[in-house]
C-alpha cells in the first residue's frame, strides 16, 4: 500500500441555509500530487476550499489531513500544520507592501512577539533578517522580486495574483490549495503561472487546485474530481474525466445555458 | 403601584425622544454607514430655533416648530452638499471626524448666540397635567408621546411606500448596484441628512420640555442615544424604536428605584444604566437585538 | 551637474547631506527649545507631548489594528489614579509609579479586551464609549481612589535616591532645578521627560509595526479571515493592541494628573477620548509620526486661537450675555478648520508632509528632468 494521503475527506457536506452548498465529497490528495477539483460555476468548489482550510464548518464528514483529523484545528493554527491557501478574490493585505504580505505568511514560522519586536535587538533583528531573505526569494521564484516595496493595492491584478503564490509558498507549506490562480488572466499570463505551478509540483508540494480553466487543469494535473450542483458525478485521470458522458453533459449544458443567456 | 405607572409613563415618554434620535443615527448610518457625531448638536440647534422663533420672532408655537425643522434640514442638507460629498469614497472615521468638526461648529454657534443660562422654550404646555389614578401625566409628556408615535408613523409610511424610501432602502443594501439602476443616491444622501435634521428638531424640543429646561448640555442627550442605537441594531429603523424605548424606561425606572434598593451602586447610576444594559446585551448578541453580522466574502 | 560630495571618505548626495542636516538641526531645536520660549508656550508644548504619547497608543489600537476606541480617556484616568495611590499613597518612586501607570492600565485594557474583542466596527466605539461614562461613574463613587467630585491630588515627578541626600541628587519636577548655571524649572522638566518617554514610544511603535506583531495587527485591520489564515491568532493580536493602547494611555494619563498636580473625575470625559481620535485622524493614521503631528494640531490650535483671538477687535471676554466670545470664536474656527483640513487632505498632517516633500523633491531635481518615476517612494508603513 501507498503511504497515508496528505489530504483525505469523507462524506463532507456543507449547506447554507439548509441549501447544500455540496455533499458526500470524498477525495484523497496523494503527496506530491497535483488534483484539481473542476466544475461549471456554483458547484461548491471554493466552499470545499472554505471549509478544508477551516473558515466554514461542515455539516457531516471528516477531513484527515496527514491522518490526523483536521476538524480539530482552529482555523489560526491551519498554516502551522502545513496548509496555505491562495483566495479566489485575492486575499491580500492591500495597504501593506509585497514583501510584508508574503512576511505576514511566514507569521507562523517566526517566534518575536510584541516586546521584542518593540525593542528589535538581537534576536528580533536577526528573526527579521532571515525571514526577508526567504521572503524576497519566494518573490523571486514568481518573478516579482522588482515589485517587493510596492503597496499591493496599486499593482495590476495578475501581478496581485502572484503576490498570493508568492505568499503561499513562503508559508512552507506541505499542501497548497489554489483557489483560480488563472482567473482573470491573459492567455501570455496563463501560460506563465501553469509553468510556476508545474515548478512548484517539481518542489514535491501537494496542491490541490480549483480552476475553470479546462485546458489548464488538464496540462497539470494527474487526477481531477468533478462537482456538479454540489455532486461529485466523476474522478479520475484527465483522459479518463474528458471522456465521461457525464462531464461532457454538465459542461456542455452550462455552455448552452451560457449561450442561450446571451 | 402609583409610583410605578408614574416611572412608566415618564420612562416611555424619555424613550420616545431617545427613538426619535436614534432614528437619526440609524437615517444617516443606512445612507453611508457613517455615526453622526453631529446628532446631538443638531438636536440642541432645533430646540433652540423653536425658541427663537415662539418668544424672539413672536410666531405661534406650531409655526416655530415648523421654521426650526427648516433651518435644521437646511443645516442638514447644506452640510452634506457643501461638505460631505467632496469626502465621498474616504475611510468612515474621516467622516465621522468631519461630523465631530460641525458639531464643534454648531455647539459653539448656538452658545454664542444664546449664551450658556437655561431660557424658556415657548412651548404651550409648561407644566399643566392630568391626574388619572394619581398618576400625573403632564402634557408635555403626553404630546411628545404622541407626536413621537406620528413621526414614526410617517417615517415609516415613507420608507416603505415612498419613491424616495425606496431609494434610500436600495442605497443602504448597495450603493454602487444602487446608482448603476438610476439611483439618484447623491440625493438620497442629502434627504438622509434633512431627515435626520428633522427629527432631531422635534426630538430636541420635547427633550427640553417639562420639567426639563433649554440649556446647551442638551446637545450631551444625542450620547444617552447610542445605547439605543446599539440594542437595535445600527442599520434598522424599527429597532432604533425599539430600542429607544427600552433604554428610556431604564433609565427612568432605574431613577426611581435604585438609590433605595441598590443605594451600593452610587449616586446617579441611572445615568449609566442604559450603558450597562447596551453592554449586557451585546454580550450575548454582538449585532444588537435585530441587527445582522455582516457576511465576509473571501 | 554633480550633486555629490563626499564626506569623510563616503560619496553622498545633497539631499542626503540636506536631510542629515536637518534632522541634526532639529534635534538640537528640540533640546533648546526650553530656553528659547516662556512659560506659556513651554505649557502648551509639555501638554502636547504628553497627549502625543497616549495618541501614540491609540493609534497602534485603532489606526494599525483597526479598532476604533472612543474609551482612552478611561485609560488615562486608570494611570493618573496609580500615579496617586503609588506616588501619592505609598511614597513610591516616580521610576516605579510610572512604568505601573501603564502597566495597570494595560491590564485594565486586558479585561475590557475580551468583551471588546466580539464587537466590530461602530459597535466597538460605542462600546468603548460606554467604558467611559461606567469609569466616569466609578471615579465619582469611589473616593478613596479619585476623591470624588472634588477631585484629587497627584505626586508631582521625583527622581533621586530620596529624603536622604537632598538637595544635592534629588529633582523634585515641582520645584526646578539647576544644572551647571542654567535654571531648569517645573515646565523644562516635564518637557525632558515627556519628550524622552515619547521617543522611546515612538522608536517601539516603529519598530513594532515593521516586525512580526506588527505586521499582524496590519493584517487584522485589512482582512480578518486572511489574517487568521496565516496562523495570526485575532485574539491574542487585538488583545495585544489593546494592552499597547493602554499602556500608553496610563503612562500619559499618569504625566498628564501629574503635570496638573489635580485632577477631577470629570476630566475623563468623552471629549477627552474624541481629541485623541481627532489627534490620530487629523495627524494621519497608522503612521508613527501621526499621533505627535494631531497633538500638535488639536492641543496646539486652540491655545494659539485663544492666545491671538485678543487681537480680533469684535470679540468680548467672558461669554455670560451672549456674543461672540474669544472661546466660542476659537472653537468656530478650530471646528471649522477640522471640516476644511480632512475636506482638503484626508491622510492629515502626514499625507500633507509627503506632499510637501514630493513637491520639494521635484523642485530640487529641477524643471528640466521629466517625472522619471511614476510613484514618489511611499512612506513605508
Amino acid at each position: 500500500m501507498s503511504a497515508t494521503p496528505v489530504l483525505e475527506t469523507d462524506g463532507l457536506t456543507l449547506f447554507f441555509n439548509s441549501v447544500a452548498a455540496f455533499s458526500d465529497v470524498s477525495l484523497s490528495v496523494d503527496e506530491g500530487e497535483i488534483f484539481a477539483v473542476i466544475g461549471p460555476n456554483g458547484a461548491g468548489k471554493t466552499s470545499l476550499f472554505n471549509v478544508i482550510s477551516r473558515v466554514y464548518r461542515p455539516a457531516r464528514g471528516t477531513i484527515r489531513y496527514l491522518g490526523a483529523d483536521l476538524l480539530r484545528l482552529r482555523r489560526a493554527q491551519i498554516a502551522g500544520a502545513g496548509i496555505a491557501r491562495t483566495f479566489q478574490n485575492l486575499g491580500l493585505f492591500g495597504n501593506l507592501s509585497v514583501l510584508e504580505n508574503v512576511l505576514i505568511g511566514r507569521h507562523h514560522l517566526m517566534r518575536s512577539g510584541t516586546l521584542r519586536g518593540g525593542l528589535y535587538l538581537g534576536f528580533a533583528q536577526l528573526e527579521e533578517r532571515s525571514h526577508r531573505a526567504a521572503a524576497m526569494e519566494a518573490l523571486e521564484f514568481v518573478g516579482i522580486a522588482g515589485v517587493a516595496h510596492r503597496p499591493v493595492h496599486i499593482l495590476p491584478y495578475g501581478i496581485q495574483k502572484r503576490v498570493e503564490l508568492a505568499r503561499a509558498l513562503a508559508m512552507q507549506p506541505r499542501l497548497l490549495l489554489l483557489d483560480e490562480p488563472v482567473a482573470g488572466m491573459s492567455t501570455a499570463e496563463r501560460g506563465e503561472i501553469t509553468t510556476l505551478i508545474r515548478r512548484m509540483h517539481e518542489r514535491g508540494y501537494s496542491i490541490v487546485l480549483v480552476e475553470h480553466d479546462m485546458g489548464m487543469v488538464m496540462q497539470v494535473a494527474q487526477r481531477v474530481l468533478v462537482l456538479d450542483f454540489g455532486r461529485v458525478i466523476a474522478l479520475g485521470t484527465p483522459g479518463e474525466v474528458q471522456r465521461d458522458p457525464r462531464v461532457i453533459k454538465a459542461y456542455l449544458g452550462a455552455q448552452l445555458e451560457e449561450e442561450a443567456a446571451v | 403601584m402609583t409610583t410605578f405607572y408614574q416611572l412608566l409613563f415618564s420612562g416611555f415618554a424619555l424613550g420616545c425622544v431617545y427613538a426619535l434620535v436614534a432614528l437619526g443615527f440609524t437615517v444617516i448610518y443606512r445612507s453611508s454607514q457613517v455615526i453622526n457625531f453631529a446628532q446631538g448638536s443638531l438636536l440642541a440647534l432645533g430646540a433652540y430655533m423653536v425658541s427663537w422663533f415662539a418668544i424672539d420672532k413672536s410666531l405661534p408655537f406650531g409655526l416655530a416648530v415648523l421654521a426650526a425643522i427648516g433651518v435644521c434640514v437646511l443645516v442638514g442638507v447644506v452640510f452634506q452638499r457643501l461638505v460631505l460629498r467632496w469626502v465621498a469614497g474616504q475611510p468612515v472615521f474621516v467622516i465621522v471626524m468631519i461630523t465631530i468638526g460641525l458639531s464643534i461648529v454648531i455647539d459653539a454657534s448656538v452658545s454664542a448666540k444664546f449664551g450658556a443660562n437655561p431660557r424658556l422654550l415657548g412651548d404651550p404646555w409648561s407644566s399643566s397635567a392630568v391626574h388619572p389614578g394619581g398618576v400625573t401625566l403632564i402634557w408635555a409628556k403626553i404630546w411628545t408621546i404622541v407626536t413621537v408615535f406620528g413621526v414614526l408613523l410617517g417615517f415609516f409610511l415613507f420608507d416603505r411606500y415612498s419613491r424616495y424610501g425606496l431609494a434610500m432602502r436600495a442605497t443602504a443594501a448597495d450603493e454602487e448596484a444602487a446608482m448603476a439602476v438610476g439611483v439618484p443616491t447623491r440625493r438620497v444622501f442629502a434627504l438622509a441628512w434633512g431627515v435626520a435634521g428633522a427629527v432631531a428638531t422635534v426630538g430636541g424640543f420635547f427633550l427640553a420640555t417639562f420639567p426639563n429646561q433649554l440649556d446647551p448640555s442638551i446637545s450631551a442627550v444625542a450620547l444617552l442615544a447610542f445605547p439605543a442605537i446599539i440594542l437595535g441594531g445600527l442599520d434598522s429603523p424599527a429597532g432604533a424604536v425599539v430600542g429607544g424605548v427600552t433604554i428610556g424606561l431604564v433609565e427612568e425606572l432605574t431613577k426611581g428605584y435604585q438609590p433605595a434598593h441598590a443605594s451600593w451602586l452610587g449616586t446617579n447610576f441611572y445615568v449609566i444604566a442604559p450603558y450597562v444594559v447596551m453592554i449586557l446585551v451585546l454580550m450575548v448578541k454582538p449585532y444588537g437585538l435585530f441587527g445582522r453580522a455582516p457576511v465576509e466574502r473571501i | 551637474m554633480s550633486s555629490e560630495v563626499r564626506v569623510l571618505g563616503r560619496t553622498v548626495s545633497a539631499a542626503g547631506l540636506i536631510a542629515a542636516g536637518s534632522v541634526v538641526a532639529a534635534a538640537a531645536l528640540t533640546v533648546a527649545l526650553p530656553f528659547m520660549l516662556n512659560a506659556f508656550w513651554l505649557s502648551t508644548l509639555v501638554f502636547i507631548l504628553i497627549y502625543a504619547i497616549a495618541a501614540l497608543g491609540l493609534n497602534v489600537l485603532t489606526g494599525y489594528t483597526g479598532q476604533v476606541s472612543l474609551g482612552h480617556a478611561f485609560f488615562l484616568a486608570v494611570g493618573a489614579y496609580t500615579a496617586k495611590v503609588l506616588g501619592g499613597d505609598h511614597q513610591l518612586m516616580a521610576l516605579i509609579w510610572i512604568p505601573a501607570a501603564g502597566v495597570v492600565a494595560g491590564l485594565c485594557g486586558l479585561i475590557v479586551g475580551p468583551v471588546a474583542l466580539r464587537l466590530r466596527g461602530l459597535y466597538l466605539a460605542i462600546v468603548t464609549i460606554g467604558i467611559v461614562f461606567i469609569g466616569q461613574h466609578i471615579f465619582l463613587n469611589v473616593d478613596s481612589l479619585s476623591g470624588g467630585p472634588q477631585g484629587t491630588a497627584i505626586p508631582s515627578v521625583q527622581i533621586g535616591a530620596g529624603a536622604q541626600c537632598q538637595p544635592s541628587c534629588s529633582v523634585d519636577f515641582s520645584q526646578g532645578t539647576s544644572l551647571g548655571g542654567a535654571t531648569i524649572d517645573h515646565n523644562a522638566l516635564y518637557y525632558y521627560l515627556s519628550l524622552f518617554i515619547l521617543v522611546l514610544g515612538m522608536l517601539f511603535v516603529r519598530n513594532l509595526v515593521r516586525t512580526r506583531t506588527g505586521r499582524a495587527l496590519q493584517a487584522v485591520r485589512e482582512r480578518e479571515v486572511a489574517a487568521s489564515l496565516m496562523g495570526i491568532n485575532l485574539v491574542r493580536t487585538k488583545l495585544a493592541a489593546f494592552v499597547i493602547s493602554s499602556f500608553l494611555a496610563g503612562v500619559g494619563g499618569a504625566l498628564f494628573g501629574s503635570y496638573l498636580s489635580f485632577v477631577r473625575p470629570q476630566s475623563w470625559d468623552l471629549i477627552l477620548s474624541i481629541s485623541f481620535v481627532a489627534m490620530i485622524i487629523v495627524g494621519g493614521i497608522g503612521t508613527v509620526w501621526g499621533p505627535l503631528l494631531g497633538a500638535i494640531f488639536v492641543a496646539g490650535t486652540p491655545t494659539v486661537l485663544n492666545h491671538y483671538a485678543d487681537s480680533v477687535p469684535f470679540l468680548q471676554h467672558g461669554s455670560s450675555s451672549g456674543g461672540l466670545s474669544i472661546n466660542e470664536f476659537s472653537s468656530i474656527f478650530y471646528g471649522a478648520l477640522i471640516i476644511l483640513f480632512l475636506v482638503l487632505e484626508p491622510r492629515g498632517v502626514v499625507g500633507l508632509a509627503g506632499r510637501a516633500i514630493a513637491l520639494a523633491q521635484r523642485l530640487a531635481r529641477g524643471p528640466a528632468i521629466p517625472p522619471s518615476t511614476p510613484l514618489p517612494s511611499q512612506q513605508s508603513a
